[in-house]
């Protein structure tokens, strides 16, 4: 029993059960329910199993379509001994990175760009090491998120006869990118080495290569769970759009008066109902901000100082005329670099930015209820009185608030950045002319 | 009496929608909006539109070919920074060109919806008995034309005459220089009168709700005064006492004076009014006439107890359609600016480099150096002035409007509480803060893309980008030109030069040569 091509845009008045019917339909699907695929497995089942088997997250049960348990004891081991793993390689890489077991990495390039090398790899680790440590530590707070989804889309489905469709095949698509352009950044710094490189720096080369791709990858994952939370109160909102003026005087011009008052008056019952789901929804929501925002900020300090250096290396390999030619090579890897970071922040700060609006555009929706009863009044005025000071926003640690403008501001910042590097570049170059004369 | 149909604003944009046919920047139908004064998409239309693309954009490099022989000299004289940022610079104005005609030919189905729908919020405004003066539209866009004209004419004919080597025919081509920024200021023409018009419906709103106030503030003063003597004589001994405050305001809405009007004053005071017509028929009279809504005609007083019910579903009724008004123009407010969010970007982008660049230029021409030839304005700084206010103008006034549009809309909350304070009755209470819940979520907001608001914040940040930018040029100008005088210097004393030997020298390595070579004699940092 599949219901993924159930649009979840559905007239919001196909259904309308009244509450006693609601019950019967409530524990008798839950008694006589086939065993199916929610929606939500379906759709991030790779990604999940990717941070899974890399112990991002626990192996947990599911006990049933709409609820997941926490997981089995030698699930709990196997967690552990990856993590165990994951981090002995860091701590193996962090030594070879402060001592010379790594010198092969940094012999082409002059000092500030090995310091600025060695900066990023620390900042590599150190993203990482944030992401296993804080997913360790909220294992039991994801197990929830993904119960609340799943209740949140059993009570949806209760009501409407509805499964969500949430488009998350970008993760897939993103996940084989990612994987790609690590591999793809693997042969080139193992071609762009000039003598054969030791075994600890193939280790440290793989590694690093895991550890930057894991990081992005679960930016991935949390892009997901908000694409998830989106298409739900993109759900909500969209039942309540059914009652908004425009919505109304539509349906009185084509069905007459008659319709137009019933219509309405569904409507506290379903809009009790949809504040309910806003709830429950806006709690899953900060909860997700909660587990994730030190991953995001360990993230995005990374991949700006990523940006910021390569898009530096790249302007200094394109004006420089100190080697014979420009070095293919190294502004492949800057490519690479530069498509991958900035594709994950742009989908970081997308994602962010719609489940925000989404949330927001709520009581939007709500304003445009009009009518006649004071009941009807009250119940609206309730929800945007609510919503008056309640600041639905998507932050990176209370730093900074993630949406649609960020990546703007990161390319500004990196442009300042850029502009100050050159500088100090061209006083580098004055200086070893100084002292050569 | 107002006539009861009401005029699309698009017969005031006549003028300029011929401008932008006939110079191929828009591609809707001309006999359709000289017929029926709508727009609606045209295959011939996108055909010359394109095809004007392409004359443009050919013309527009055979300009700069043409003028590219100083531009060889240029680079290999100048500073390389100089003719990186020219080259780029002399692409942007073409590219917000392109930008315009294609989102024009991109919204060719849509923009007809949106005139549509400011017809219909008109209709209804209508029926709200507001009128709209849109007779100001025309005016303001022929001195916006105008003022366009003048402005192009001006750096176009001054720059040839004072600037261009006019022996030559080829000189000629120098007039498509104007043709990108003329094509912009008439697109941005177009969008800033449709954005006025958004304005000035949500100034009739606040107008009217102002108009209420006063109105039931002057009914309020008039009781006070001239009400007093009828207190000894009449209780209010009417049952729904309460019912009858509330409609205190609307009162010359319904009544020119006939009827036997039974006021109750707000709780706190002990000032109920009841009064006949016959007493106090001219002194209403007074307090009516500022108020635009009463275009009752005075046939249709009726049993006053029995309309009181009536009466407060009137009012809200009232408010309910001036609040749905004002979410209809925010929506059509933030449609607009869907519609023109890439032009918007791009000619922020452009107003930001332009004038960070021309005020370069500008220095760059005072220092006696060369400049990229198709901003040779710059070497004249009258020419410049002109130049910078036309450009910042464009850019300034857009931003000015978008802040004072979603500054209006803003303002309707106000006037809706002013309402309800003078009103001061409970069941008028509760309509108003029900409504302000819902203007509270009418928001328009005018912004790029997403990317920055159009405000004034947005405005104080940029001027201070363009100094701090224009300051990090002139350093690295004054370091260039600080190392060309060294090598000078050092040519003539040592014979061979390092950093010359090879053709392939690319510009800017010369300039970081020739800046790290200044550090011998100064340090510029």
């Amino acid at each position: 029993m599949k219901h993924s091509n159930w649009f979840n845009n559905m007239p919001y008045n196909k259904v309308k059960p009244s509450a006693v019917q609601l019950h019967n339909i409530g524990y008798n699907e839950f008694l006589h329910r086939i065993p199916r695929d929610s929606s939500i497995f379906n759709d991030i089942r790779t990604t999940l199993f990717i941070l899974k088997a890399t112990g991002l997250l626990p192996f947990y049960e599911e006990i049933s379509s709409y609820e997941v348990g926490p997981p089995t004891k030698p699930n709990i081991f196997y967690s552990y001994f990856i993590r165990g793993v994951v981090q002995a390689l860091t701590i193996f890489n962090l030594y070879n990175l402060v001592t010379s077991g790594s010198a092969q990495l940094f012999s082409s390039y002059s000092d500030t760009d090995n310091v600025n090398k060695w900066i990023e790899f620390l900042l590599c680790m150190l993203a990482h090491s944030t992401t296993v440590i804080i997913c360790a530590r909220n294992s039991k707070s994801f197990l929830k998120i993904i119960n609340e989804i799943l209740k949140v889309d059993e009570d949806v489905f209760d009501r409407f006869g509805t499964a969500f469709e949430n488009r998350c095949g970008f993760s897939l698509k993103f996940i084989v990118g990612i994987c790609i352009c690590q591999w793809y950044l693997i042969i080139l710094t193992v071609l762009e080495a000039s003598d054969s490189l030791n075994m600890n720096s193939y280790i440290f080369i793989m590694f690093n290569a895991v550890q930057n791709g894991m990081a992005a990858i679960f930016i991935v994952f949390a892009a997901a769970l908000l694409r998830i939370v989106k298409v739900r109160f993109a759900h909500l909102n969209s039942i309540l759009s059914g009652y908004t003026y425009n919505q109304q005087r539509k349906q009185e011009h084509f069905a007459g008066r008659e319709r137009f008052r019933n219509t309405m008056e569904t409507f506290p019952e379903e809009s009790l109902f949809t504040y309910r789901m806003h709830n429950k929804l806006l709690r899953i929501y900060r909860s997700i901000n909660d587990c994730c925002s030190l991953i995001l900020v360990a993230y995005m300090g990374y991949a700006f100082y990523t940006i910021t250096t390569t898009t530096y290396k790249l302007f200094v390999q394109i004006t420089t005329q100190s080697y014979p030619q420009i070095s293919y090579n190294v502004l492949q890897t800057c490519f690479t670099w530069l498509a991958m970071h900035t594709c994950v922040l742009a989908l970081l700060s997308r994602s962010c930015g719609q489940v925000t609006d989404e949330a927001n555009w709520t009581s939007q929706v709500l304003a445009r209820v009009y009518s006649k009863s004071k009941d009807h009044q009250n119940i609206v005025d309730k929800f945007l009185t609510k919503s008056v000071k309640q600041e639905v926003q998507f932050t990176a640690y209370g730093f900074f608030v993630i949406d649609n403008s960020t990546l703007f501001k990161i390319f500004s910042a990196v442009t300042t950045y850029l502009v100050i590097l050159i500088q100090f570049k061209q006083l580098e170059d004055s200086k070893t002319v100084n002292n050569s004369m | 009496m107002a006539h009861r149909t009401v005029q699309p604003i698009l017969v005031h944009f006549g003028t300029l929608f011929m401008f932008c046919k006939v110079l191929g920047l828009y591609p809707h139908d001309l006999q359709a909006f000289q017929r029926m004064h709508t727009l609606q998409g045209s295959k011939i239309g996108t055909a010359f539109v394109c095809a004007t693309i392409l004359a443009v954009v050919v013309a527009y490099n055979f300009l700069i070919y043409s003028f590219a022989d100083e531009d060889r000299e240029l680079k290999e004289a100048q500073s390389t920074l100089t003719f990186v940022i020219g080259i780029f610079l002399t692409y942007i104005g073409l590219g917000m060109m392109l930008t315009d005609q294609w989102s024009a030919l991109r919204n060719q189905s849509k923009i007809g919806e949106l005139y549509e729908r400011i017809r219909a919020v008109d209709e209804q405004l209508l029926r709200e008995n507001i009128v709209v003066d849109i007779s100001k539209t025309s005016q303001r866009i022929l001195i916006m034309l105008a003022l366009t004209v003048i402005c192009e004419v001006t750096i176009l004919v001054s720059t040839y005459i004072i600037l261009v080597d006019y022996t030559k025919w080829i000189s000629l081509l120098w007039i498509f220089s104007c043709f990108p920024t003329f094509y912009n200021s008439l697109d941005k023409i177009w969008f800033a009168n449709t954005l006025n018009a958004l304005r000035q419906r949500f100034f009739m709103i606040n107008t009217a709700l102002d108009g209420m106030v006063e109105s039931h503030e002057k009914l309020k003063r008039w009781a006070n005064t001239g009400g007093d003597s009828l207190l000894s004589t009449r209780k209010p001994s009417i049952a729904n006492v309460s019912i009858d405050a509330s409609i205190e305001y609307l009162y010359k809405d319904f009544t020119h004076m006939e009827a036997v009007k039974k006021f109750n004053m707000p709780r706190n005071k002990i000032t109920p009014i009841a009064h006949s017509l016959n007493f106090y028929g001219e002194s209403f009279e007074t307090p009516k006439k500022p108020y635009k809504l009463s275009i009752q005609p005075p046939s249709f007083n009726m049993v006053y107890e029995s309309e009181l019910s009536r009466d407060i579903e009137k009012v809200e009724e009232n408010l309910n359609n001036l609040c749905q008004l004002h979410d209809e123009i925010c929506e059509i407010g933030k449609q607009l600016n869907e519609l023109w969010s890439y032009p918007i970007l791009v000619l922020m982008a452009y107003g930001f480099l332009i004038f960070t660049a021309q005020l370069y230029f500008l220095y760059c021409a005072t220092q006696k150096q060369n400049i990229p030839s198709l901003f040779r304005s710059a070497k004249d700084p009258y020419i410049t002035t002109i130049y910078l206010c036309y450009t910042a103008g464009k850019c300034i006034y857009l931003i000015y409007l978008s802040w004072k549009t979603s500054l209006e809309s803003k303002r309707t909350g106000i006037c809706l509480h002013k309402c309800g304070v003078v009103a001061d009755n409970n069941l008028l209470y509760e309509i108003v803060n029900h409504l302000s819940l819902k203007l509270l979520n009418h928001s328009v907001d005018f912004s790029a893309c997403g990317f920055f608001t159009l405000d004034m914040e947005t405005l104080y940040g940029v001027s201070g980008g363009i100094t701090s930018y224009l300051i990090i040029l002139i350093q690295f100008n004054l370091a260039a030109q600080q190392a060309k005088d060294a090598i000078h210097n050092a040519d003539e004393s040592v014979s061979a030069m390092p950093t010359t030997d090879g053709g392939n020298t690319t510009a800017l390595m010369e300039l970081f040569t020739t800046t790290f070579l200044s550090s011998i004699h100064t340090t510029p940092y």
